[in-house]
């Protein structure tokens, strides 16, 4: 399986979307690009049509410490090598368009995402939960809050 | 007076059927537990099972028909012991007349009703799938199983099972003229007990328990005695008509002929349990009319054509 | 005819975990269905971010209660990528025996699950029963038939004997003859070939837009395997045979499993020979540096992802695990249409269940 350039596909995204990624290196023998959070189906199209790229492996969300205020979210995509994309969401409104029309395969992570860590995912229907009781309100579990907040 | 009670309760009536039954359920689960590596159950076993279902809590679905869930068991149970009362058991039969073979084909479908109506009285969702796939069974291996057992009965001129069973003496075993009907008979035999692989309406992957899932305590234990009864009066059926041995008169060796018999017939049963896995409806209804109706109207003519 | 829908699970036969789903049944057509987990959630994720990382290695083992060795596998690689250790080759050709021999008591396991709901018992009991060999010689090697606690950060626990390489070639040889019959009776019982064959054919497209892994792609004519296409060690010195099939349904993914443990044995054995000698395992540090990872394997079920988030204290920041049965059951519900209710059990086996990994 060829593996992506990253150069490339740098150039690519620019020319395709006209956002600015920005290469994330702190993920060990992998490559990580930072990019704004509208252009994530853009980025993702072009990921799976010019680098036939189309299997995504997971998403990661996450609270980092040094990024307060902020909800992270990693797709780790895979083709012969990872290929990972971060998106950083406000913690007070996380919102992202939801991919599930792009990646069906999504749906699961997606919904495990929206139940741990409250975030929503904007144009899919409204489902029922996956992991959590129907009962459960104490809001998402895995949410780190202030400590004012109970 | 007496003997009819003793013909009634104790042989070949009640006792003696359900003895056998227990000892069949024994052979049964013994020979698969050998097919499938296991151990297998000592012979106390199947009354052990009975015993402890009998002393267990009987719990009733709200909304479900008490009384009928009761009666039916019941009504199976003594319709399967009367239709063992007209096969001869080793050419001993003290009921027997002409046409009862019909009767008996027609007490033996009384516990695959039962336990479509189980189903439907019972109320659960998996009780109604379970009792709506038995008739659909039950419609897939009637009629070639009675194609096929009126074979016998057009070779030996008589619709009395005694009577088809004593003319095998001069004409020879019927297995012989009538290896596809018996076949044909042992996989009807199988449709009608729901035993694997047709056991469609109870396969606990799909269906959980089938109509009897809501069936507990004294009422389960009932079902499967009746089970146990109807696979062993279908096997003494099968016994009578396809394998009656001829220049055996004396009584000692007929008994033993029988008896050997009987242990073929649950070695046939427990090796096709052990060996084929479960078909699906459809698969069974396709087998049933496509394939197991012209081979049971090939024999029935085949026999016809032989006495004329 | 009207429709109604049926609960299977969290408690029903066909269900070896609890998992809940409504299917809407027509007569014996099903419709359709929804799915729910999460009754085997332990918050794992979480709990790993409270431990060190020695203590995690034990946590993950229990993640799962078959594929225990490639999830802790899996987290150790990460972790000693993190501190920049390199294992020793003898410790790495055991962890990949013990993996190879996962994937083979896995196999075999479904094997015999998907025989039982097919209802062919007896293969099931056989299956099992060799299975038990696989068992066998884990518990010989490592002491524990299902948790076998192997892996440490910086190596594996123990070493192999002479005498327990012996012992793990004469079962393995037995073990080879045994597969071999239950791959005739997998391509010539013509009821099992009636149950499974052109039941729920996935296609290649579906698997990629689904992004499913492991033996139901590879089914599908996807050819994937983490093990040759992003090897970790000692894959990358090993020649492993990836088998595909085009078909897509349930049969081709029965048969897939039955040969991939024929190849996993013969994986084994090609370990065992090219066995280097050597310590097994190296002193790794208490404290992680700081930085994240990603680590990929090729559990028995597929692709499992580590992510892994290091803040440079001694326990981990962010453990992110994706197990492969979660990939796969996003395929459940598309599959769920047009097929019998007969069907039901064959489609859930085939995606072999692994509710505990999903929900973690």
């Amino acid at each position: 399986m060829n593996q992506i350039d990253t150069d490339a596909l740098l150039e690519k995204i620019k020319a395709e979307t006209g956002c600015q990624p920005e290469v994330y290196q702190d993920i060990t023998d992998e490559d990580a690009l930072c990019i704004p959070v509208e252009n994530l189906e853009a980025v993702i199209g072009v990921l799976r049509k010019d680098f036939g790229c189309y299997h995504l492996s997971g998403i990661t969300a996450q609270q980092r410490e040094s990024q307060p205020g902020k909800i992270e979210l990693i797709y780790h995509f895979w083709h012969g090598k990872g290929v990972s994309l971060l998106l950083r969401l406000p913690a007070d409104d996380p919102k992202v368009a939801s991919i599930i029309a792009l990646l069906p395969g999504a749906d699961f992570y997606e919904r495990e995402a929206a139940e741990m860590y409250g975030i929503t995912f904007t144009g899919r229907e409204e489902t029922p939960r996956l992991l959590l009781p129907d009962e459960w309100d104490q809001g998402p579990p895995f949410l780190k809050r202030e400590a004012s907040d109970g | 007076m007496f003997r009819g009670l003793f013909y009634l309760l104790i042989f070949p009536g009640l006792a003696f059927q359900v003895v056998c039954g227990l000892i069949f359920e024994w052979i049964d689960r013994k020979l698969l537990a050998r097919f499938q590596r296991r151990i297998g159950p000592p012979w106390y076993q199947p009354v052990a099972d009975l015993i402890k279902l009998f002393s267990k809590e009987d719990l009733v679905p709200l909304g479900s028909y008490d009384l009928v869930e009761v009666l039916l068991p019941l009504i199976s149970l003594s319709a399967v012991l009367t239709a063992g009362l007209y096969i001869p058991i080793a050419r001993f039969t003290p009921f027997s007349f002409e046409g009862d073979l019909i009767v008996i084909q027609f007490l033996m479908s009384v516990p695959t009703l039962a336990y479509y109506l189980a189903g439907i009285a019972s109320v659960g969702i998996y009780s109604i799938l379970g009792g709506g796939r038995s008739l659909l069974q039950y419609f897939s291996y009637e009629v070639p199983l009675l194609i096929t057992i009126s074979g016998p009965a057009v070779m030996a001129g008589s619709w009395s099972v005694a009577e088809i069973s004593r003319s095998q003496l001069t004409m020879g075993p019927f297995i012989i003229f009538q290896p596809l009907g018996f076949i044909l008979a042992v996989v009807g035999l199988i449709g009608k007990l729901k035993r694997d692989p047709l056991d469609i309406p109870s396969a606990s992957s799909e269906v959980v328990g089938g109509s009897l899932t809501e069936f507990s305590g004294a009422k389960l234990g009932f079902w499967y005695l009746v089970m146990n009864v109807q696979a062993v009066v279908g096997i003494f059926l099968l016994v009578n008509l396809y394998m009656g041995w001829s220049n055996l008169t004396f009584p000692f060796a007929a008994i033993l002929v029988f008896l050997v018999e009987f242990l073929l017939m649950v070695l046939i049963l427990s090796t096709t349990s052990a060996v084929f896995a479960r078909l699906r409806i459809d698969q069974l209804a396709g087998l049933g009319w496509r394939i197991l109706v012209p081979l049971a109207l090939t024999q029935l003519g085949f026999v016809i054509l032989m006495g004329v | 005819m009207d429709k109604i829908s049926i609960p299977i699970g969290p408690h029903h036969p066909l269900l070896k975990e609890p998992l809940s789903m409504r299917i809407d049944i027509a007569g014996e057509r099903v419709l359709g269905g929804t799915l729910r987990m999460g009754y085997v959630h332990r918050g794992i994720e979480k709990m790993t971010a409270q431990r060190t990382y020695v203590q995690d290695v034990h946590l993950i083992e229990r993640i799962c209660g078959i594929c225990s060795h490639v999830h802790t596998t899996t987290f150790c690689l990460g972790v000693e990528k993190l501190l920049g250790i390199d294992v020793p080759p003898r410790a790495q050709y055991i962890r990949a025996l013990m993996c190879e021999l996962e994937r083979v008591h896995s196999h075999l396991l479904w094997l015999g699950i998907l025989s039982k709901h097919v209802g062919l018992e007896t293969v099931f009991m056989h299956t099992w029963h060799d299975r038990e060999l696989a068992l066998d010689i884990m518990e010989g090697i490592s002491g524990g038939r299902v948790s076998h606690a192997a892996n440490q950060i910086g190596g594996v626990r123990f070493d192999l004997s002479p005498e327990q390489e012996v012992m793990v070639k004469e079962n393995i040889g037995k073990l080879k003859a045994q597969v071999s019959g239950v791959l005739g009776v997998i391509e010539n019982e013509p009821a099992l070939r009636a149950r499974t064959q052109g039941v729920a054919p996935v296609s290649a497209d579906l698997i990629r837009d689904y992004c499913v892994v492991g033996p139901v792609a590879r089914a599908s004519g996807v050819d994937v395997d983490l093990r040759r296409d992003d090897p970790w060690p000692p894959y990358d010195q090993l020649d492993v045979n990836v088998i595909t099939r085009p078909e897509g349904d349930a049969w081709a993914r029965t048969l897939i499993r039955a040969l991939e443990t024929r190849e996993s044995l013969r994986l084994c054995e090609v370990l065992l020979r090219q066995m280097p000698e050597g310590p097994v395992t190296v002193r790794a540090p208490r404290k992680v540096p700081e930085g994240e990872v990603v680590t990929r394997s090729e559990a028995p079920r597929g692709e499992v992802l580590y992510y892994l988030r290091s803040d440079g204290s001694d326990k981990p920041a962010r453990l992110k695990v994706r197990t492969p049965t979660l990939a796969v059951l996003s395929l459940l519900p598309e599959q769920l249409s047009k097929i019998h209710v007969a069907d039901i059990p064959v489609v859930l086996a085939g995606i072999d269940l692994c509710i505990a990994c999903a929900d973690r």
